[in-house]
């Protein structure tokens, strides 16, 4: 998802993490899988309060998810939830542009933000001693937001950057851009969040004020704090600062649309400049996140492409060498969710080759059930992965944020693993037979530009 | 009466304590951060083992390290040291690479392996119920790997793809000419990768060589961190690793020459790239630099992080980029000092000016206190998080251990920056960083930045190569 700032400049995949944060809950049996030990309460203005102690280290997380994300981008400004987003580092009433950053890098800390489909996610990791500092920050930007017409230009040149640096400069961006847009027929999901260039140059100041009072309300965040704290303290500052911001009257704008089934399977062909390897990606519609056929879908997306014993890797990269780079996600979101296969061609491999092996393991994978142990690999490989997300205050607050707002249900954060571990092989194929072998899908190949007529 | 007042005044200082302060609250005292303590111990055959504890998550990191890398690449053979470590993961004598993957993934674990500068390496992320498993795993690639023919060819085939990607991406490419135009035909001037020409010059029996020569538990390091005891960690350091033997006295590790080298300013022309990488170079410090704290704190101050001057200049005033920053990658010998950013095309000779005036700035004025202090908390703060995860954990200390810096180093890293002063930013920024000793590297569509970039620098002193005309075989970058 796009973020405020990255610290290190990505090489290739950009939607690899994405693709992976769908891909989360998991258990088994022998191990002792340590819960997050969370409290909840909703303060009378309608914001929700989570909060997780851990003591083992003198910081803590505050984290504000907004049930509003790119899906809810007005109508010819796509690439406006995120815009939003990074205006929310600009003024309030008692804050400056950036001062975020002074109560948080400044101390040692460290601030940022992220605008997904469903929902904006705003975050800090600082020193524990600075935990009411942050509360009233986090209360000034949500009752309070100013901006002026000289920042909100600069910062859209900015988000603008953002977007070439995502979608125009890596090789695949253009690529994985792509793929949503020719995923959903009418779901919003089918706009790229990071939007397009006169999209964003059609935003204004006005815009910004007006998303804010529809989106930006008590009613409609969701507050995780985790890490070093006091329980009675926390409540207090957060009642003073948060729990006093009116909730409106208004009601909050919902997507509704409703994405139809896919009646028949389709082919799109994209292209870009500088693409010395072909490649192509092919979708299927998918259930939503809180989907009781989400564990399994996370299980066959594990068993095709989690690591390199994986199908995917062992059959198009090592043995058949027609692929460079291989993936399959089980990216499931509030609504619907997409399942996908890609390949990145090896040198001279045509994307037709990749497309065929890349439906012949889905097809071996429906028609034989996965054995016992290669089950038990996917399921472990998904359990270490959550747990080293789970490492941190910081990681700790997503997980559970992704269970409240994307999965509608915070307990999901410690029932999830029995879920995956409950996934039988017969599991594995049914959801495979519903919705690939039922479904149908779009083929997406990507090639370098057709040569340009006559020469320069 | 009495107790009347008293229940006022009380009521009055609540309805004082709910007015919303229009200043941020002040922070409450500190707590302080618990630094974990590092033990170890050489094994007989030299094999220096670490282990540091961390109880939190039931995960363990274990990190072997080889005290070679990319610099000991041959001068023709570059991507020698990265190609090795990697074929490691695919073949020994008792397992096939599928089945080292399989058994592998069947523990949930993470194997992987590579090589960097100074150093090559394998490395396992497990359950620490799993650990022996995957400590056996690690030692069996490190030990007996058989480097297979057809292994090879596939892995040199996956990297020539690989790299045929790099090239055509702005920020891959800019990198890969910044180290020719900084370390020339040296140890540190080739890409790690190595180049599609050189890969192909490499027999099976120079990776076979790479390895006798380097991989040896007396030119080793095993870091294992997280969820384990020292007591532990030892017992299976020892079970896989004591019978493993050196033979004669181990190599000397690769010395390269101190540098002087010529500016340059060199544009690769890639038509149609998305945006312009920039990168403004010169040669940096070596880890082992007594002036270690200073350059960390004035790298934070320039371009660690979002609030350094680079990023406020470039992203934050100007919205001429996503992002803007600058490090010192100090390895054995100094190594370089790059500050980096991408920008439209249009923008790209402009970014560098920045860039170019920031380096001055930093050398020819003193860092005001309330800069100071900031940039300092937030390198501390960093510092602190970063040990928060075994991986995090394991690398700083392999980080201290690859260079033979005593270990205890981790408990004075936070003093040390404490006392950088401005002064000693300033002297150290004027004998390392003025701008007019940088060499800039612009890669992108030269036709929407040239005239600009000539008229900022001079039309004789820029180098412009098409891309398809680049060599990075060679320090003149040409065919």
């Amino acid at each position: 998802m796009p973020n405020r700032f990255i610290r290190l400049f990505p090489i290739l995949f950009l939607i690899a993490g994405a693709a992976f944060a769908a891909t989360k809950p998991a258990v088994t049996r022998k191990l002792d899988f340590p819960p997050i030990d969370y409290k909840h309460r909703t303060l009378a203005n309608g914001l929700e309060l989570y909060s997780v102690q851990d003591h083992s280290t003198p910081t803590v997380a505050i984290h504000v998810w907004y049930r509003v994300g790119s899906k809810s981008d007005p109508e010819g400004r796509s690439g406006f939830a995120h815009l939003f987003e990074h205006i929310m580092f600009k003024s309030t009433a008692h804050m400056p542009a950036e001062m975020m950053d002074r109560l948080t890098e400044d101390v040692g800390g460290f601030n940022n933000a992220g605008t997904n489909d469903d929902y904006t996610v705003y975050y800090e990791v600082v020193p524990s001693n600075y935990l009411q500092t942050l509360l009233w920050a986090e209360g000034e930007r949500l009752g309070s937001l100013t901006v002026d017409e000289a920042n909100f230009k600069s910062e859209r040149d900015v988000v603008k950057e953002e977007y070439r640096f995502r979608v125009l400069a890596p090789t695949y961006g253009r690529f994985f851009n792509a793929i949503a847009k020719n995923s959903f027929a009418v779901h919003p999901y089918r706009r790229p969040g990071i939007g397009s260039i006169e999209e964003l140059d059609a935003a204004t100041v006005d815009d910004v004020i007006s998303f804010h009072k529809t989106f930006y309300r008590p009613d409609n965040a969701v507050m995780i704090i985790v890490g070093d704290f006091d329980q009675k303290q926390l409540d207090t500052w957060v009642d003073k600062y948060l729990g006093t911001i009116a909730r409106p009257a208004t009601a909050i704008p919902r997507v509704t649309v409703q994405e139809p089934v896919r009646t028949e399977a389709k082919r799109v062909a994209e292209h870009g400049p500088n693409v010395p390897l072909p490649a192509v990606a092919i979708t299927w519609l998918a259930p939503s996140a809180s989907s009781p056929d989400a564990a399994a879908l996370n299980v066959a997306d594990a068993i095709l492409s989690g690591g390199e014993s994986s199908r995917l890797y062992q059959s198009l990269v090592y043995r058949k060498q027609i692929a460079q780079q291989v993936n399959s996600s089980a990216d499931l979101r509030e609504d619907l969710g997409l399942f996908a296969v890609t390949s990145i061609m090896a040198g001279g491999k045509p994307v037709e080759e990749g497309e065929k092996a890349l439906m012949a393991e889905l097809d071996a994978l429906i028609k034989t059930p996965v054995g016992a142990a290669e089950l038990e690999k996917a399921k472990n490989l998904l359990l270490t992965r959550l747990l080293r997300d789970r490492e941190t205050n910081d990681g700790k607050a997503s997980a559970l944020g992704e269970a409240i707002v994307v999965k509608h249900d915070a307990a999901e954060v410690n029932k999830g693993l029995a879920s995956v571990q409950a996934v039988s092989a017969a599991d594995v194929q049914r959801v495979l037979k519903k919705y690939v072998a039922g479904g149908k899908p779009v083929v997406i190949t990507y090639t370098a530009e057709p040569a340009k007529g006559g020469a320069k | 009466m009495l107790i009347a007042a008293a229940m006022l005044m009380t009521i009055s200082t609540l309805v004082a304590q709910e007015a919303i302060e229009t200043t941020p609250p002040p922070p409450a005292p500190p707590r302080a951060a618990q630094v974990p303590q590092p033990s170890e111990k050489t094994l007989k055959n030299g094999l220096r083992v670490i282990v540091v504890q961390k109880r939190n998550v039931p995960l363990v990191a274990a990190r072997l390290l080889f005290k070679a890398g990319g610099e000991a690449d041959p001068a023709k053979l570059a991507g020698l040291a990265d190609l090795t470590a990697s074929l490691l993961t695919k073949g020994t004598a008792t397992r096939s690479a599928e089945q080292i993957a399989q058994q592998v993934e069947a523990l949930g674990a993470t194997l992987e392996s590579g090589a960097g500068w100074d150093t090559s390496f394998a490395s396992v992320n497990v359950l620490s119920s799993k650990l022996p498993r995957a400590i056996s795993y690690l030692a069996d690639v490190a030990r007996n790997p058989t480097f297979k023919q057809d292994e090879i060819d596939r892995l040199r085939e996956q990297n020539v793809d690989s790299l045929s990607v790099a090239m055509r991406q702005p920020r891959a490419l800019a990198g890969f000419v910044a180290a020719r135009v900084l370390f020339g035909e040296g140890p540190y001037g080739h890409a790690i990768s190595g180049t599609p020409e050189s890969l192909q010059q490499i027999k099976r029996d120079d990776v076979v060589a790479f390895h006798k020569t380097w991989y040896r538990p007396d030119n080793a390091i095993l870091v294992i961190g997280g969820d384990i005891d020292a007591q532990r960690g030892f017992a299976l350091a020892e079970e896989s690793f004591g019978t493993w033997k050196a033979t004669g006295p181990a190599p000397a590790a690769v010395k390269t020459e101190p540098l002087q080298p010529k500016r340059r300013i060199v544009v690769v022309d890639l038509p149609d790239a998305g945006q312009a990488a920039v990168v403004v170079t010169r040669p940096g410090i070596s880890r082992l630099d007594p002036a270690y704290n200073v350059a960390s704190v004035t790298n934070s101050i320039l371009g660690g992080g979002y609030s350094s001057r680079l990023n406020l200049e470039i992203r934050v005033k100007r919205g001429l980029s996503y992002g803007a920053n600058s490090a010192f990658e100090m390895r054995r010998d100094a190594g370089p000092f790059s500050a980096q950013t991408q920008t439209k095309n249009e923008s790209a000779a402009e970014v560098a000016s920045i860039m170019l005036t920031e380096l001055d700035r930093l050398a020819t004025s003193a860092v005001p206190a309330e800069e100071l202090t900031p940039r300092k908390a937030s390198l501390i703060g960093n510092f602190g998080r970063a040990l928060e995860t075994s991986n995090g954990l394991v690398t700083r200390i392999a980080g201290l251990a690859l260079y033979g810096i005593p270990l205890s180093d981790i408990n004075k890293y936070i003093g040390g920056v404490d006392a950088v002063g401005a002064s000693d930013v300033q002297s150290f920024s004027s004998s390392h960083l003025g701008g007019t000793q940088a060499s800039v590297v612009i890669a992108g569509d030269a036709k929407k930045f040239m005239d600009d970039l000539k008229k900022r620098f001079g039309s004789d002193t820029i180098e412009v190569i098409p891309v398809k005309e680049l060599d990075l075989n060679s320090p003149t970058l040409r065919k």
